[in-house]
């Protein structure tokens, strides 16, 4: 888990100060540091998937790719998270979180803020409550979610049979965990709405289960980027990293155990031509629908032209759109 | 109030100053380079909300991508496909504006970050302190253009007192030729100036010296005026019309028979006056013809002899066989030639000291000038001027001296300003203030090359002048080849398109290279201006002058040829008397020569007798007509008879 040091920003030292007016014996971590939150993943896995487009997965062709084709999508959607240690007390990280999260909509293909719905900016302390001293010393005295810096008790249990584990590594993962979770809500908000009010489709940065609206509506298409988890198995693994640029695969059912099913499949972006073979692979999550096969054909004509202008200087260029790259240099500047 | 059209930003590379700030505003925001904007502070100062006036200098524009390369790959290496990507890279508009005037003024700090608005009418004023001259009752304002960005239109005004003196003074104007910039604006400035000059400041006329072609020869002609230059008279609130009173000066010819102006038709002659000048008024500024190998101090020594003994008096001497009056170049030639033979005569070297060789010289030389100034110099010592004592106010002078050779233009120059800087001084010119307005000072005051008498000239007014109310208008192609001094003393500068080789020159280094490029590329009718009120430069628009220009006078009014003398002096007889008629005139003249014609011609023009006809007449000497002796009757001859040997 790397962590990095880039020097206290202007919400990090109001953040501390608030901390050090309320609880007694902080110290503070040098220019504050920030946790790089991408280094903290699950382990790489396969896990197997119905295949709802023919018997097998294949590769197909996916029709009608020009150099001229337009993309469905009226916008994109995506969130951010800061994650700083901006003290410590008695060797107990004290960690200030920010998540944002926007929809920013197109319209002659400039992208600005969606009117309807703000991009949301969430300031919060993540604390293992229970190896510090009691709330009411604390920031805001107690937990109180409208407050406006909430505290958030990493040390709740998180399962039945969770315990805290004090080591210093493992509060600060349960921090991320916190903030993840934080940052997912407020994606799951926005997309929300959008579906409610349903303008069109919407480019969604990451999977499209989490939320039973979001899950089972036309308009929010997911696109994955990565793939620690990846749903093939066998031959359809080598189908799957063989794809070429312009390439998908059958379409298939992801159903998580905790979350909604919908339907999803692999496209190839890029020819892989000296690089791995995730290069330029993505994973797109759609609701369930009745021509599964020609509606993944669409979304990865849209998701293919989506792939101009480059998403550079990003290092996941390769991967990710220009419109989430300028979404999250928007949530960069607002938060 | 309007919208807000972007923010103060500042980063520590680059942060704002007392001087300069940076904002940004949406693409399509009607910002450019020469808007003036105005920024709203966010934080009180002693309780003052404070307000800062800027005038955009630079702009720039660049999105996120982070090399050029990655454009390239992102297209496949064919630009044509760019246009087809469903997004716009993320693009800004960041621009540099130099402050104008922070208010409060005191303490001067740095820009803070806020709203940045376009300026309004009433904010240019603020911005560029006009309110401190626009005051009910003090008003000393005089409209120069209109100041053109976003939908605001708002009249730029030229301090009185800073562009004819007292405080400052002079006008200096520069662009490239061709697109006559430098001429309409002096023209509308003039306008302006004689609608919008204050009463109680005195009267004001101007005295343009035409140096080329036919731009200032239809001033009293009206001009086509386009829509859209009448919507910016009447915001300037001047009268599209030609200039009420104007009159016209220019020289004859060599031969003398027309003067010698882009105006001589004969349906513009009314107005032109002959400009011709005697041996008195040549010999005042006989260095202006005499460089400095001409005259040395033995001949300047013998110049002013003449001037002072010779000149206007009966001058005797025992080497002289006559008593001299001289009075005209031929009295001068003749009373050399009578020197010369006395010294002859008695074998002397020298006459009153003066060696006859520095007496051949100066009689050469001096003898030369009514040569290289024919048309201008007369050898009779007939004198017609400009009216120096009684100049009319709101009257312009123009001095046509574009067909002359170089040495009369610069004896024109000389002596016309030297006479007004003199009148002036007596307080008695007849108007208070005098605009004098001088094209090609390139020429006529360049930065390097001989000091000449008129680049002296030049600089004693550009220096001294606007203590006496004598203003300089002055014009080039190049600023930065005109003598320092010169413009650096005009007060007021104005520039219109501008060649690129000369914004290169150090004088445009305080511009930032987008103003440069403004410059570069401003159209017709457009200018740059500084003036000592305006911390920056600053862009307007002037219309274009309500006055016949000169390509169009020239086509309706062509230049009348080289005509024969009867014809010429019928021409000029009949401004006077519409009753002459060519046979009258070709009577009268029969018996003389062209001298006598040409003599009697311009002592009647100068006169301007009630009874022309016979003043005319009265000029010529008398001659008793030759009359063929009749044929003697010769008597019959008798024939002899044969007869008769004696014939009787």
């Amino acid at each position: 888990m790397p962590i990095l040091s880039s020097g206290a920003d202007a919400a990090s030292r109001v953040a501390y100060r608030l901390l050090t007016e309320r609880l007694a014996g902080v110290s503070a971590v040098n220019d504050s540091v920030d946790v790089e939150t991408s280094a903290i993943v699950d382990q790489p896995q396969l896990r197997a998937a119905q295949i709802v487009e023919g018997t097998a997965l294949r590769a197909k062709k996916v029709p009608n790719v020009s150099r001229g084709m337009a993309s469905g999508f009226a916008a994109f959607l995506d969130g951010s998270q800061k994650v700083r240690i901006i003290a410590q007390r008695e060797g107990i990280p004290l960690v200030f979180g920010i998540t944002t999260a926007a929809v920013r909509s197109r319209a002659n293909r400039r992208l600005t803020t969606w009117g309807h719905q703000k991009p949301a900016v969430q300031h919060r302390f993540y604390l293992p409550l229970r190896l510090l001293p009691p709330l009411s010393e604390i920031v805001g005295a107690q937990v109180d979610e409208n407050a406006p810096w909430p505290v958030i008790d990493t040390s709740a249990p998180e399962s039945k049979d969770d315990q805290v584990n004090p080591h210093p590594t493992a509060l600060i993962e349960r921090a991320v965990r916190a903030v993840d979770r934080d940052r997912e809500a407020l994606e799951d908000k926005l997309a929300e709405a959008w579906c409610t009010r349903a303008e069109g489709p919407i480019f969604i940065d990451g999977g499209i289960s989490r939320s039973d609206k979001v899950a089972t509506s036309a308009c929010a298409i997911g696109v994955v980027e990565s793939h620690r988890t990846l749903y093939v198995e066998g031959n359809a693994l080598r189908t799957v990293l063989n794809l070429a640029k312009g390439e998908r695969s059958s379409v298939f059912r992801v159903s998580p155990r905790l979350r909604n099913s919908v339907l999803s499949w692999y496209l190839r972006l890029r020819d892989t031509t000296g690089h791995d073979a995730l290069w330029g692979l993505v994973r797109i999550e759609m609701s369930e629908c009745e021509n599964p096969g020609d509606r993944a054909d669409e979304i990865s004509r849209w998701v293919l032209a989506e792939t101009s202008p480059l998403a550079l200087p990003d290092g996941r260029w390769d991967k990710m759109s220009y419109g989430i790259r300028e979404a999250e240099e928007f949530l960069r500047a607002i938060s | 109030m309007s919208e807000a059209l972007g923010r103060v930003v500042a980063t520590e590379r680059k942060p704002n100053t007392p001087h300069e700030f940076h904002f940004w505003t949406a693409i399509d925001s009607p910002v450019g380079i020469g808007t003036i904007v105005r920024v709203d502070g966010a934080q009180p100062i002693d309780g003052q909300i404070p307000h800062i006036y800027g005038i955009v200098v630079e702009g720039f524009s660049y999105t996120d991508l982070q090399s050029p390369l990655h454009d390239v790959l992102g297209h496949d290496g064919l630009p044509t496909t760019a246009g087809y990507a469903p997004s716009e890279r993320t693009e800004i508009r960041l621009y540099t504006a130099a402050v104008l005037r922070q208010i409060p003024e005191e303490p001067l700090q740095p820009v803070p970050m806020g709203q940045v608005f376009l300026a309004d009418e009433a904010d240019v004023q603020i911005a560029l302190r006009m309110d401190s001259y626009l005051r009910e009752g003090a008003n000393t304002g005089i409209p120069v253009g209109v100041y053109r960005a976003g939908g605001t239109d708002a009249v730029i005004y030229l301090d009185a007192d800073f562009l004819l003196g007292p405080e400052a003074a002079h006008l200096n104007i520069t662009g490239v030729s061709g697109l006559a910039t430098k001429t309409s604006a002096v023209e509308w400035l003039l306008s302006s100036l004689f609608t919008h000059f204050p009463e109680d400041k005195g009267s004001i006329a101007a005295v343009a010296f035409n140096v080329k072609g036919p731009d200032l020869c239809y001033l009293d002609q009206p001009g086509s005026v386009e829509e859209s230059d009448q919507v910016l008279y009447e915001k300037l609130r001047v009268e599209p019309r030609p200039f009420q009173h104007v009159e016209y000066f220019a020289p004859y010819t060599a031969k003398g028979l027309s003067l010698n102006t882009f105006r001589n038709n004969e349906a513009l002659l009314d107005k032109v006056t002959p400009l011709t000048w005697g041996l008195r008024e040549v010999l005042q500024f006989a260095e202006v013809l005499l460089n400095k190998d001409d005259v040395d101090a033995k001949a300047d020594a013998l110049i002013d002899f003449i001037k002072e003994n010779i000149l206007d008096k009966e001058f005797r001497d025992p080497v002289l066989t006559k008593t001299h009056k001289v009075q005209s170049f031929a009295d001068l030639d003749a009373w050399f030639r009578d020197v010369l033979q006395g010294m002859e005569k008695r074998d002397g070297e020298s006459w009153r000291t003066h060696h006859v060789a520095t007496i051949r010289k100066v009689r050469n030389r001096l003898s030369n000038i009514s040569t290289r100034c024919a048309g201008l110099v007369t050898d009779t010592g007939d004198v017609s001027d400009l009216p120096f004592g009684s100049f009319a106010d709101r009257t312009v002078y123009v001095v046509d001296v574009a067909n002359l050779e170089e040495d009369a233009q610069d004896l024109i120059f000389a002596r016309i300003v030297s006479k007004l800087r003199e009148h002036l001084e007596r307080r008695d010119l007849g108007v208070k203030h005098l605009v004098v307005f001088v094209d090609e000072l390139n020429k006529y005051a360049p930065g390097d090359g001989a000091d000449t008498y008129v680049r002296k000239m030049l600089l004693d007014i550009a220096e001294r002048g606007r203590y006496l109310g004598l203003v300089l208008f002055s014009a080039q192609q190049f600023r930065s080849q005109v003598h320092r001094r010169v413009v650096g003393n005009s007060g007021t500068a104005l520039f219109g398109r501008m060649d690129a080789d000369e914004l290169s020159t150090p004088g445009y280094a305080v511009l930032s290279p987008a103003t440069r490029t403004k410059l570069a590329t401003l159209e017709k009718g457009q200018l740059m201006i500084r003036h000592p009120h305006f911390t920056q430069p600053i862009f307007v628009r002037f219309p274009r002058p309500s006055v016949m220009q000169g390509r169009e006078g020239a086509e309706r009014y062509p230049q009348s040829s080289e005509i024969p003398l009867d014809a010429a002096v019928l021409r000029t007889l009949r401004q006077l008397d519409p009753t002459i008629t060519l046979p009258w005139v070709q009577e009268i003249t029969a018996l003389y020569n062209d001298e006598e014609i040409i003599r009697a011609r311009n002592a009647t023009l100068l006169a301007r007798p009630a009874d022309v006809k016979a003043y005319f007449i009265a000029q010529f000497r008398k001659i008793i007509p030759t009359h063929t002796p009749a044929r003697p009757m010769a008597a019959s001859i008798k024939s002899a008879p044969e007869n008769d040997p004696y014939g009787f």
